[in-house]
This record gives C-alpha cells, structure tokens and sequence, in this order.
C-alpha cells in the first residue's frame, strides 16, 4: 500500500507485514502472491467475494495455516519461522466463538488464561464478563448462551491476554442488533489499543472501522486505498471489481 | 506460561466436559459390557466350558473397539465447535497437546477398565488371578499407553479428512497387531497361568519397545499431524 509504505518511512512501524503470499490447496491456487502492511495502530479492512482468498489471509496470519510462497511478519516476528511470539500477539474473534459449548463461562475463559499465562487471571476474567455484560451467566455453560452472548464472550476470549493484533473474520455474521451495537461498543473502546485487520463483506462496518481498504479478488489485490471512500463511492467500486454482487 | 500450566489446562478441561456430559464414557462402557455378552453367548459352546485361555483375546479387543469410539468422540467435538482453532492459536507446544490429549484418553479407558475387568472375570476367568495383579497392572498400563499414544497420533490425522470415522480403524488396527499380540498372550497368561512377573517379561517389553516408538514418533510428527 502506498501509504503504509509512507507510514513505514516516517510514521508508525508495519505491525503486520505481508509479501508475497501464496498458497495452494492441491492444485487450486487461493492466494496469488499477495503483499501489503498493517501500521501499528492501523485498521485494514478487507473486502471480497466468497472464495476470494480473504480468510485464507487471516488465518496464514494467524499461523492456522502455513503459506505457501512469501513472507509473512507480525509484530517483528516471521509467523512460519517463530510462530510463538505471533500466537501471543494476537486475539482472533470469528464467527466460530471457539468456545467449548459443554463449559461454562468462566471455565471457558480459565482455560484459554491458562493457555496464555495471563497472570492476573481471576482479575482478568472478572473484568472482562463485567465489561460484556456476562457477570450473571458466568456459571452457565455456553450451550445455553444465545449467539449475541457466544460472540460477546469470543471477543472476551480473544482480548483476555491483551493481544497487540485483533484479527476478525467476519465478527459481524449472525449478530442481532443488540449484539452488533455491543460488538461496536467494545471495538470503540479498544480501538486506541491495538492494531486491527478485519476480514468482511459487511461494507459499511467495513467502512467505518477501516482506516484503510481493501480488495481481494481470485487471490490478488484488486482494489487498495486509505480510508475516507463514502459509501457509494465504495460500493461502485466494488462493483466494478467483484461481479458476484455480494455488496451489503 | 508453562507447558505443564498448559497439560493441566487441556486435561483438566477435557476431564470437565466429559465427566459434565458422559458422551464418550457411557457410550464406552455400554459397548463394553453389551461386547461381554455378546462373547459370553458366542464362546459358551458347552455349559461350564473354561473360556479363561480365550479371555485375554476377548479382553483386548474390546478395549481397542471401545477406545475406537472415545478417540472419534474426542476429536469430533474439537473439531465440530471450531475449538481446535482456538487451541492452535494458543501459543503451546503442539508435542503438549499430544500428551494432554493422551492422557486424558488414558485416564477414561482406565475408568473404563475399573468397571469392565472385575466383570469380566467374573464371566470368564474360573481362578482367581489376585495374587498376580501387579503383573496384569504392568500390563494393562503399558498397552493403555501405546493404545492412546498412538490412537491420539492417528485420531489427529484423521480428524482432518472427511472420512474420519472409516479412517481411524483402518490406520490404527493393523499398527496395533505387535501390541494385541504382546497384550493378549501376556494377560491370558496371568490370568490361566498366573506365574509371576518372570512369565510375562519379554511380552512387557515388547508392549514398552511399542510405546517408546510411537511415542517419540508422535513427539517427532504431531506438529504436522494437527495441522493443515
């Protein structure tokens, strides 16, 4: 990206610094040789159609998946060659809570604490059910949850180590309006934290928390920009590069 | 964060939800208990017949079906809610996970072994074998090793594919013949015989040599084995 290379040189440093990636499943080739920066402090949001490789992305991000050609650095540290420090780094929230539905709560999040080394664990823990307004069910398991209150608790999940990077996969899918202004509620208050790179269709969430923009089409980059694109600007030129019309 | 902060966590939450839910155990100690009936009626060609030498058989191989079941159970709920996700992103030593996971695969079929051995010799085993318990122990704990050590390995591989259910028992039972055969000659003899620690030797360290090769092969392997 064109400004984050400016920002590279005279602003912040990249905190998610991509060349290059591809990756192959058998023959099928989802991610063409991708590259492009995160600042720190930055929001990238990515848009595309289903299939685009925009997942794929994350989750090589993520270290859930090994690339396939590139190179791939978060917060200083190449994500294939020393994964761990990645791992720490990062909080993912996605449309999948992650959450093992037969524990409660609180066991749920004890155990991820654990996993993490969070110090200051039952404090933590406490903090974050009361910020997300989950106190009073935290003895429940998450079977009876609503999804609203799953996704609250995924978030609550992928903040409880405070992580540097929050990676979203689409945090917005299958939310009911309460849980959507909930969602954003808490992305607002944490927004100065962290750096963000969130992967979605929805356009105007996409939109309002992107500082910068992108397109990915059949594996390459097809669209990049700084925030500041109105909606129906945006929406033409997604049109115009993405013909499945998934615009929302 | 400590790799062993961590197997505590995994164990311990593994052993939460099964002991909550009772998914994987009642359905293990059902299979075993209808596969003694089963064995009682198919084997009882005579009425009073001394079925005590086929008992060793009969016992192995319920275990290994039975411990089939728990090893699809227990991955497939991983798998189905996207936890395994949120394990992997966790920043753990995947060589861990493995010894958590077996672990925790060790300790159910155990319980399922508490229930299941006094039953069976009650049904098959016409003396008593109590003065050679140690030596049926060191048994059972060394083929419950390799059983889940490399059950967990192959449980893991075939998690990712589409036919997990068909693939487990294909990889896992021909790789468990040299353990059935050290286990089963070795319980049968405690159990017709009941000589001691001296007739049991070299059958235990063939069930040892099992455990120490896929072990270090899983050590080696697992990091490749739960991932892509």
């Amino acid at each position: 990206m064109s400004d984050d290379k400016d920002r590279q040189d005279g602003g912040a440093p990249l905190e998610i610094e991509v060349e290059g990636l591809r990756k192959t499943f058998g023959r099928r080739e989802v991610l063409k040789g991708i590259s492009f920066g995160v600042p720190r402090g930055g929001f990238l949001s990515i848009f595309g159609p289903n299939g685009a490789g925009k997942t794929t992305t994350l989750r090589v991000i993520a270290t859930l998946l090994t690339a396939s050609g590139g190179k791939v650095q978060l917060a200083g540290h190449d994500v294939r060659e020393d994964p761990m420090p990645v791992r720490k780094a990062i909080g993912f929230i996605s449309h999948n809570a992650m959450l093992y539905p037969d524990l409660t709560a609180q066991e749920n999040l004890r155990f991820y604490a654990d996993m993490y080394g969070v110090e200051d664990r039952e404090a933590r823990i406490t903090e974050l059910l009361e910020r997300l307004e989950l106190s009073a069910r935290r003895h429940d398991v998450v079977r009876t949850y609503s999804k609203g209150m799953r996704q609250r608790l995924a978030i609550a999940r992928a903040i409880l180590h405070r992580p540097r990077v929050l990676l979203l996969d689409e945090p917005h899918s299958g939310l009911d309006p309460r849980a959507v202004d909930i969602l954003d509620g808490l992305l607002t208050e944490i927004r100065d934290e962290h750096t963000f790179l969130m992967v979605t269709h929805n356009i105007a969430k996409g939109l309002e928390w992107g500082t910068d923009l992108m397109i990915i089409e059949n594996g390459r980059i097809a669209y990049e920009h700084a925030a500041g694109v109105d909606h129906e600007t945006f929406s033409a030129v997604y049109r115009e590069h993405v013909h499945d019309g998934s615009v929302v | 964060m400590s790799g062993w902060t961590q197997f505590k966590a995994i164990l311990r939450k593994d052993l939460i939800r099964e002991l909550r839910t009772r998914d994987m155990l009642v359905s293990m100690i059902l299979f075993v208990l209808l596969a003694m009936i089963i064995f009682h009626y198919a084997f009882t060609v005579k009425e009073g017949a001394d079925l005590t030498y086929f008992t060793g058989g009969m016992l192995w191989v319920t275990f290994i079906f039975a411990m089939l079941l728990g090893l699809n159970r227990s991955f497939a709920q991983e798998k189905d809610e996207h936890c395994l996700d949120g394990l992997l992103l966790c920043p753990v030593d995947r060589v861990t996970i493995f010894f958590a996971k077996t672990v925790g695969n060790l300790v159910f079929l155990l319980i399922i072994q508490a229930v299941a051995v006094p039953v069976f010799a009650l049904f098959f085993v016409q003396r008593s074998f109590l003065g050679d318990l140690l030596p049926f122990l060191a048994v059972l704990l060394l083929a419950d090793i390799g059983i889940c050590s490399l059950g967990t390995l192959l449980a893991t591989i075939s998690m990712n594919t589409r036919s997990r259910d068909l693939l487990l028992p294909i990889l896992l039972l021909p790789l468990l013949v040299p353990l059935l055969i050290a286990a089963t000659g070795a319980t049968t003899l405690v159990f017709a015989e009941g000589i001691g620690f001296g007739s049991v030797v070299a059958r235990l360290l063939v069930l040892l040599g099992f455990d120490a090769i896929f072990l270090v092969a899983a050590w080696g392997t697992y990091d490749f084995a739960i991932g892509e």
